[in-house]
């Protein structure tokens, strides 16, 4: 097979570990490939050798040497041999400059048994976990969170050497090695899987948790890419391999909602490609002159891209049907500085952040674009904001949107509403907020306003259905916020990676009142693991909704239990610590009594055991006390 | 009640002590002045003049006759309590960081830095015999090699001084022999304060790795642990209350909280462990706490150069976690 630029060939490489555990790459492989010499120009490397003993290697040799001689002269030849039967893949060298890699066929693995990849969502009381790295990263622990205090599932020494990341339905939690990446799962966390890339930084999964795609500045070599490499997850193998000139915008590569498609810009280029086959959408890439930016709907198979101006062309931005390819929505812009694109979660809205320079001015003022997905040939309105945008957010599942704007230490939060009816209401507004960052809840409704790093961790929590707040807190030096996937929980922490002290994590109720203080030594970051989709349909989440009181009464007496119990827990071990200290107590002042004696030698007889041992000692002094000054004047002399 | 704010010094308090029956408070800090304070309404007695550098520590003996103080221009002195009068100049080779009276007060311990080549050193001299004072010469001076003593208590009768270590150690060292003849090593970190409670036979250690820890004063055994998030510069023991001060010292930290009054004195309950109160005030860092040896009050002297002396309201008596 050969490999030419311009055509992609959809090969698979089949995977091979030789001898022992070690997963070695085929870059391994191609490193240790002969080197070129004088007159030979390349070597093909055949596989699926059959494997023979010395009587028949002769035969064997005639056979290979007519099928490969028709693509070239062949010059030279070896044939691994081990335990006297051809081993391993067979060398030749041809005149003609290519290199094929085809690796043998391995023997069937046995079937390695996990257990069940999704026992952390049985838990019977519904506990969420989370991933913690502390002691600056020597230590990973998975936690489940209950109310009363965080569970220890599992924690281990230098599971990661960097950090960790879990893929998207929370399946796997991947771990950062010198060699590559490993995945870990199930109720014990047992090793499911290794991808080899040495020396990897960073790590994206497809939404289906299909793939894995892994980066590493190492191991690219200009014939062999290897800088990014995506991965099959449940057979370990390797798809792929691109090079990538700059990883600074991670990940390079964007999947579709339903894992057919990934994609990736360069320049003027945007290009498309498919699974499971790995190649490119048509065989080809688009040209887009100048393409500044994309990115997928969360929801659908349509891509959002945009282009500057383009001399006497305005900038504009492209929705973009995949597979088909056809342009469903164009908007033209003008005088545009720059734009970025913010999906809503469920694709039902795009926002377009448009910042833009009118004719005559030399400010720069901000539009949000919003473009209606759902609604035919999806109109969009605009949005005008007066002030700098520090931040904008999408509700999740909803149709809201939340911005904050302005400048420090004027800083201000508005709540938009989209409405079916074509408008955009601007529906609160508050001035005066210490707050960087937003984090809506996954679910919607609550956000988190939050004043991060500079800002001394101030905390907002809003209440989106009427906009009132309804807590007001704070947690300094705050460096994070992570909402747990449900949308009852949210997680500030101070992260050693940002602050050296109070590295702790603290957790707060959807409404901001505070549960618990987790202090780690050198904590450096936690992560929730997320959760798949509801296997409910919109039907029966209605049906439960409408029930809600039934069932939250059966909940409720289990939570009183729960906490009569912890009570209960903690009043018995305050007894016996108590009837410890008592006993303790107890023998040491009989060794106290017993040595009384010795005390009284020691201070020339004068008992000093009890402060008012020597009454008569006492002397009785007059002390004053400064109580009031009063300036009373004399009248007038 | 209103804390009372002694106002006495320069720099940051580095010690304070109460005398045996609590009716003095002795303070001292960075700057070289020794102060006296009735604790009662915080009214000065005076001052011991005479050091020439930052004063690390300060005992009183039992009878409140005589004060001891050690400092960095690398000399420990005595002192009369009442008037003040430098009694003996004891010069090392360098600073002198803690010091004491054993229980008799006729026998002073004091330990000096590891620093400019010289070893640690804790020394013992009696002070019936006025040679050794005269001459300087310590009747036991036990070197340690390893790690330095940053603060040192004398055991219940006069045996032997329980000094904690920078690397977290606790060691008992026989007035005797100097030998070791007990070790403790349940902390981690560098140990910043050691004390005992009134009958002596506790005693609480305060850790930089953020914990404070009680032990028996005789045989060393670790009794209980009190965790904060922050490291422990001082702790105090009164029946069955702990009491902690912390942060860190202000050279230490490049970037901390230095919010007004975030500096928090912590109540532990003794037996449970648990925090149950706090006390702000300071304005920075708290480097030492003391109860007053009738547990109806407490003091703590901060960074901010300030000491100030707590009464405690009814309630705090009437506390009582649910058991």
């Amino acid at each position: 097979m050969e490999y030419d630029d311009g055509e992609e060939p959809s090969f698979s490489d089949p995977e091979d570990f030789v001898d022992d555990s070690d997963q070695e790459l085929l870059g391994d492989v191609l490193r240790d490939k002969p080197q070129e010499a004088d007159g030979i120009d390349s070597v093909v490397v055949v596989d699926n050798v059959p494997q023979v003993g010395p009587e028949r290697l002769e035969k064997l040799k005639n056979v290979i040497q007519k099928i490969f001689s028709k693509f070239g002269k062949i010059t030279n030849d070896f044939y691994p041999i081990a335990d006297g039967k051809t081993k391993g893949p067979v060398l030749l060298a041809k005149e003609k400059k290519n290199v094929v890699i085809v690796w043998e066929a391995p023997e069937k693995q046995p079937f390695k048994d996990f257990g069940n990849l999704r026992h952390w969502l049985e838990d019977p009381d519904c506990r969420d976990q989370y991933s913690v790295i502390y002691d600056s990263g020597e230590r990973t622990g998975i936690f489940a969170n209950d109310v009363k205090e965080p569970i220890e599932v599992e924690e281990r020494a230098r599971w990661t050497e960097t950090y960790v990341r879990w893929s998207p339905k929370g399946t796997y939690l991947a771990t950062f090695h010198q060699r590559g990446i490993a995945l870990w799962g199930g109720e014990k966390f047992k090793q499911i899987q290794r991808f080899s890339h040495q020396g990897v930084q960073l790590i994206d999964f497809s939404p289906c948790e299909r793939y894995v795609v892994t980066f590493s500045p190492l191991m690219d070599t200009k014939d062999d890419p290897q800088a990014i490499i995506i991965w099959d997850v449940l057979t370990g193998q390797k798809k792929r391999g691109f090079h990538c000139e700059s990883s600074a915008h991670w990940p390079i590569f964007k999947w579709s909602p339903d894992g057919k498609f990934f994609a990736r810009m360069t320049q003027d280029t945007l290009s498309i490609y498919e699974t499971p086959s790995m190649g490119l959408l048509d065989k080809k890439s688009l040209r887009i002159n100048g393409i500044k930016d994309f990115s997928w709907s969360p929801g659908d198979n349509i891509i959002a891209f945009w282009v500057p101006e383009d001399k006497d062309i305005p900038a504009r931005v492209t929705l973009m049907q995949l597979p088909s390819r056809n342009e469903i929505r164009v908007r033209n812009l003008f005088n545009v500085v720059d734009c970025k694109l913010h999906w809503q979660k469920n694709g039902d809205y795009l926002c377009v952040k448009v910042d833009r320079t009118p004719k005559g001015t030399q400010g720069v003022v901000t539009n949000f674009e919003i473009f209606r997905m759902r609604e035919k040939q999806v109109p969009v309105d605009v949005v005008e904001m007066k002030e700098s945008i520090i931040a904008f957010a999408w509700e999740p599942n909803g149709s809201k949107f939340a911005v904050l704007h302005g400048e420090s230490p004027r800083i201000n939060v508005s709540f938009y509403h989209v409405k079916n009816n074509g408008k955009i209401d601007l529906i609160k507004m508050f001035d005066k907020q210490q707050a960087n960052s937003i984090f809506w809840s996954p679910q919607g409704q609550f956000l988190v306003l939050a004043g991060l790093r500079s800002m001394n961790g101030a905390l907002a929590f809003v209440d989106t259905s009427d906009c009132t707040m309804m807590n007001i807190a704070e947690h300094y030096m705050a460096s994070d916020v992570e909402w747990d996937p449900t949308g009852r929980y949210v997680v500030t922490s101070v992260s050693w990676w940002s602050h050296k002290v109070d590295n702790a994590f603290w957790l707060w109720t959807f409404q901001g009142r505070l549960l618990q203080k987790t202090n780690k030594e050198r904590f450096c970051q936690l992560l929730w693991r997320p959760r798949p989709p509801s296997l409910l349909t919109q039907e029966q989440i209605k049906l439960i909704k409408k029930d809600l009181k039934k069932y939250s009464k059966i909940f409720e007496q289990k939570d009183r239990l729960s906490q009569s119990k912890a009570s209960k827990e903690l009043v018995d071990k305050r007894r016996s610590m108590m009837e410890d200290y008592r006993k303790y107590r107890e023998r040491t002042f009989d060794m106290y009594n017993e040595q009384k004696p010795l005390r009284l030698e020691l201070r020339g007889g004068v008992d000093t055991d009890e402060l008012d041992s020597n009454v008569d000692d006492w002397e009785e002094e007059t002390i004053e006390f400064f109580i009031n000054e009063e300036i009373i004047p004399i009248g007038d002399l | 009640m209103r804390p009372i704010l002694l106002q006495g010094h320069e720099r940051s308090i580095t010690q304070i002590k109460y005398n045996r029956e609590g009716d003095l408070l002795f303070s001292v800090a960075k700057d070289p002045v020794a102060n006296a304070w009735y604790s009662v309404n915080g009214e000065r007695l005076g001052t011991y003049n005479g050091h020439t550098g930052a004063v690390w520590c300060v005992d009183a003996d039992w009878d409140t006759k005589n004060v001891l103080t050690g400092s960095a221009d690398n000399s420990c002195r005595l002192w009369d309590c009442e008037t003040g009068k430098q009694l003996a100049l004891l010069e090392t080779s360098s600073a002198v960081r803690t010091c004491g009276f054993d229980f008799s007060g006729n026998i002073i311990m004091f330990s000096t830095d590891k620093q400019m080549g010289y070893q640690c050193f804790l020394n013992y001299f009696d002070l019936r015999d006025p040679q050794q004072i005269e001459d300087n010469q310590p009747y036991l001076s036990v070197p340690c090699n390893e790690s330095k003593i940053t603060s040192a208590v004398w055991g219940p009768l006069g045996e032997f001084v329980i000094a904690g270590h920078e690397n977290g150690e606790i060691n008992q060292y026989s007035a005797k022999s100097g030998e070791i003849l007990k070790a403790a090593k349940e902390h981690t970190k560098q140990i910043n304060d050691i004390q005992t409670s009134v009958d002596l036979t506790m005693l609480i250690s305060a850790s930089k790795d953020c914990t404070a820890k009680m032990f028996d004063s005789t045989n060393l055994e670790h009794i209980k642990t009190f965790k904060t998030e922050r490291p422990v510069n001082s702790a105090a023991i009164s029946f069955s209350h702990v009491v902690m001060g912390g942060g860190q010292e202000a050279m230490e930290v490049t970037t901390t909280s230095t919010r007004i009054g975030k500096f928090e004195a912590r109540f532990f309950h003794a037996a449970y462990e648990e925090e149950f109160g706090r006390v702000k005030g300071h304005f920075g860092p708290i480097n030492c706490v003391a109860f007053h040896p009738d547990g109806k009050s407490y003091s703590s002297g901060g960074e901010d150069g300030y000491v100030r002396i707590h009464y405690f309201d009814p309630q705090y008596f009437d506390f009582e976690l649910e058991a």
